[in-house]
């Protein structure tokens, strides 16, 4: 196993940039996760690390070697393809024995490794068979066995859990886990779900429009989420955001919303809010923090409910607060409807305040 | 959320719906056998015909009533155009082999250019890649006699006329096209990912080719030979032109001319007829599966 260092690491289209001067360590045995939108350049990223395509600039080295220029054969590292990407007219077993072979193997020594990595994974009893009479959960195995057979010194996944129905994703990104815990390999994992980066991963970058936006373990991107992508992006439902606008009373201040009503700030989160380059302030809120009154309560700010989602242990509530929309938790045994008058109160310990104007996370001076 | 809606409940099984619409389209099928069973009748009947021709004696071939059956049949026909005792078989021999000559070179060169155009046009970007792809196609937009003349000078400035090096590259100029079109659209539905996936497993670029991708195109492959020969096979009109001392004729003009020094030998013209189609009958029947793979894989995404 080995670390994986980025350093300034460009890819251009001709003028677009598909990945845009990306930074980042992956220290020897951590799983890290990229994760983003369609098109955010994670993809690319790993298919740079990979070598199967041609960087335009920056360095990446893979533990003590600098692999700029060496073909993907001389990286020393395996992958694992969103469609799998078995050899269709190879038997299970010479899918696993193709990159010993090519590594020039003696053949008892790929017989013995491919049935060690067969057991690893229970597809001893598939060894025989062609990828195209296994079902979707067992090609995912088998494609991990062809990665794991080789014992390389990184292993890249490629969404490698997105072709799999709902209920084989959870099982098999349990088992993943698993695997990582138990091989202490070097992993870099590509998803756009961001609940498979959370719960898998020791470390996610969060990327968008070819730039790394955050890099750090799961708990501190959710908690202290750098700018607004980050924010809503990490996090089921969404972190609402509020685009609201500060004022000052003397020495209070507060926000102010289109409609006119105005939350007083805390003192931490004043001086917060006071930072923002112009007066334009984005509140976010994750709908655990967020409480719903029926009834009008000091230090709450009035809505309109648009939609009741319940999901059996938790019903999710979606409140219109002028033009945005704030989510709230409830208890399913709260009985509310659409359309009805409520009041929503914030936790100022447990919000966000972003610039209006840059988008950045609002820091205390 | 796939869960919910992934299978149906079994316990209606299939059996109903097959069973209702195999009623409601029984009419159309059958229409569509009628059909099928005329255009099978439109296609065989001229090659029975030549056949039944070829057993019967000169005689016979001319009669009117004609015999539908021949009452006394003869491979005479055959033993003298296979023999190379005399002198019709011998030239009938020296015709077919360079018909075969011919047709198996421009097939091996014509897929030894296709199969590399057609995977760089599939997988690499390069400047003038859409043009070059479609001028390819110049050449089929247009009918093969325009090229007839340009094509001759071209191959008497080169020193070529009346060899057979002037039709393995005048078959080339015509198979080329229809082959990288072909088996661009087989290397298109290959993932690129497999290629990827090898590279990383420890192949080199042409590893990896060579391994993997190869042997999931041999369909395509084998389609365009098939094609490749058949079209150098039949091909008349360049032959007939280029070609000028006897024993260099390829089997389509050998047949004319050969048979139009005798007062026509019916009998004779079909039993070589028959064994001209011989090869490509085997050719199909032998790769059809193959052949019915390619065309159907290369048109439909799996």
């Amino acid at each position: 196993m080995a670390e994986v260092v980025l350093n300034q690491v460009v890819k251009t289209y001709g003028n677009v940039y598909a990945v845009n001067h990306v930074s980042l360590t992956v220290a020897d045995g951590e799983f890290v996760a990229l994760v983003g939108p369609s098109g955010c350049g994670k993809t690319t990223t790993l298919n740079l690390i990979a070598g199967l395509i041609e960087m335009s600039g920056g360095d990446i080295h893979i533990g003590d070697r600098l692999v700029n220029d060496l073909d993907p054969k001389d990286r020393d590292i395996a992958m694992v393809f969103q469609n799998y990407a078995l050899y269709p007219n190879k038997t299970v077993f010479k899918n696993l024995a193709f990159p010993l072979q090519m590594r020039k193997l003696s053949k008892s020594d790929i017989e013995a490794k491919v049935l060690s990595a067969a057991k690893v994974l229970d597809i001893t009893h598939l060894l025989e068979r062609k990828p195209r009479e296994l079902s979707g959960g067992q090609q995912q195995r088998v494609a991990l066995g062809r990665a794991l057979v080789r014992d390389p010194r990184v292993f890249l996944m490629d969404e490698p859990l997105s072709n799999l129905d709902a209920k084989l994703r959870v099982q098999m990104r349990t088992e993943l886990k698993r695997f990582h815990q138990d091989l202490q390999a070097t992993v870099v994992y590509v998803t756009h779900d961001q609940l498979e980066a959370v719960t898998m991963a020791d470390k996610m970058a969060v990327m968008n429009g070819g730039f790394l936006q955050q890099y750090d373990s799961p708990k501190n991107v959710f908690d202290n989420p750098v700018n607004m992508f980050v924010a809503s992006f990490v996090g089921s439902p969404a972190m609402s955001l509020v685009p609201l606008e500060v004022v000052t009373h003397g020495t209070d201040v507060a926000l102010r919303s289109p409609e006119g009503w105005q939350l007083p700030l805390s003192a931490a989160n004043a001086r917060k809010a006071l930072t923002s380059t112009t007066a334009k302030v984005v509140l976010g809120a994750r709908h655990s923090t967020v409480k719903l009154h029926t009834t009008q309560t000091p230090g709450t700010v009035p809505g309109v409910i648009y939609t009741v989602e319940p999901t059996g242990d938790i019903t999710f509530v979606q409140v219109f607060l002028g033009a945005s929309v704030v989510i709230v938790s409830l208890d399913p045994s709260v009985i509310v409807e659409p359309d009805q008058k409520v009041w929503i109160e914030f936790d100022q310990d447990k919000i966000h305040l972003f610039d209006g104007a840059t988008e950045m996370a609002l820091a205390a001076a | 959320m796939s869960t919910q809606t992934a299978t149906p409940p079994p316990r209606f099984g299939p059996a109903i719906p097959r069973k209702r619409s195999k009623k409601r389209i029984g009419g159309w099928r059958w229409a569509g056998r009628g059909i099928l069973a005329f255009l099978l009748l439109f296609t065989a009947l001229p090659m029975a015909w030549m056949i039944i021709t070829s057993l019967k004696s000169q005689l016979a071939a001319l009669q009117y009533p004609p015999q539908w059956w021949p009452e006394e049949v003869t491979f005479q026909n055959y033993i003298q155009l296979l023999s190379p005792n005399n002198e019709v078989g011998q030239e009938f021999l020296q015709y077919f082999w360079n018909s075969f000559y011919v047709s198996i070179l421009s097939t091996i060169l014509g897929v030894a250019v296709a199969v590399p155009a057609a995977y760089a046009f599939s997988r690499f970007r390069f400047p003038g890649r859409q043009f070059l792809f479609f001028s390819v196609l110049l050449r089929n937009m247009f009918p093969a006699v325009v090229f007839l003349m340009p094509l001759f000078l071209l191959m008497k400035w080169l020193g070529l006329v009346n060899t057979h090096g002037s039709l393995i590259l005048t078959y080339l100029t015509f198979g080329l096209p229809l082959s990288i079109w072909l088996l661009k659209g087989f290397y298109d539905n290959i993932p690129v990912q497999l290629e990827q996936a090898a590279r990383i497993d420890g192949a080199t670029r042409f590893q990896a080719f060579f391994y993997i991708v190869m042997p999931l195109s041999s369909p395509g492959i084998i389609a365009t030979g098939i094609y490749a020969f058949i079209m150098a096979w039949n091909e008349y009109v360049y032959a007939l032109t280029f070609m000028n001392s006897k024993d260099k004729l390829t089997l389509p003009v050998g047949l004319q001319r050969f048979f139009a020094e005798y007062a026509t030998n019916w009998p004779g013209l079909m039993a070589a007829s028959f064994i001209m189609s011989v090869p490509v009958v085997v050719l199909f029947l032998v790769l059809q599966k193959y052949f019915v793979r390619a065309l159907t894989e290369g048109a439909v995404k799996s």
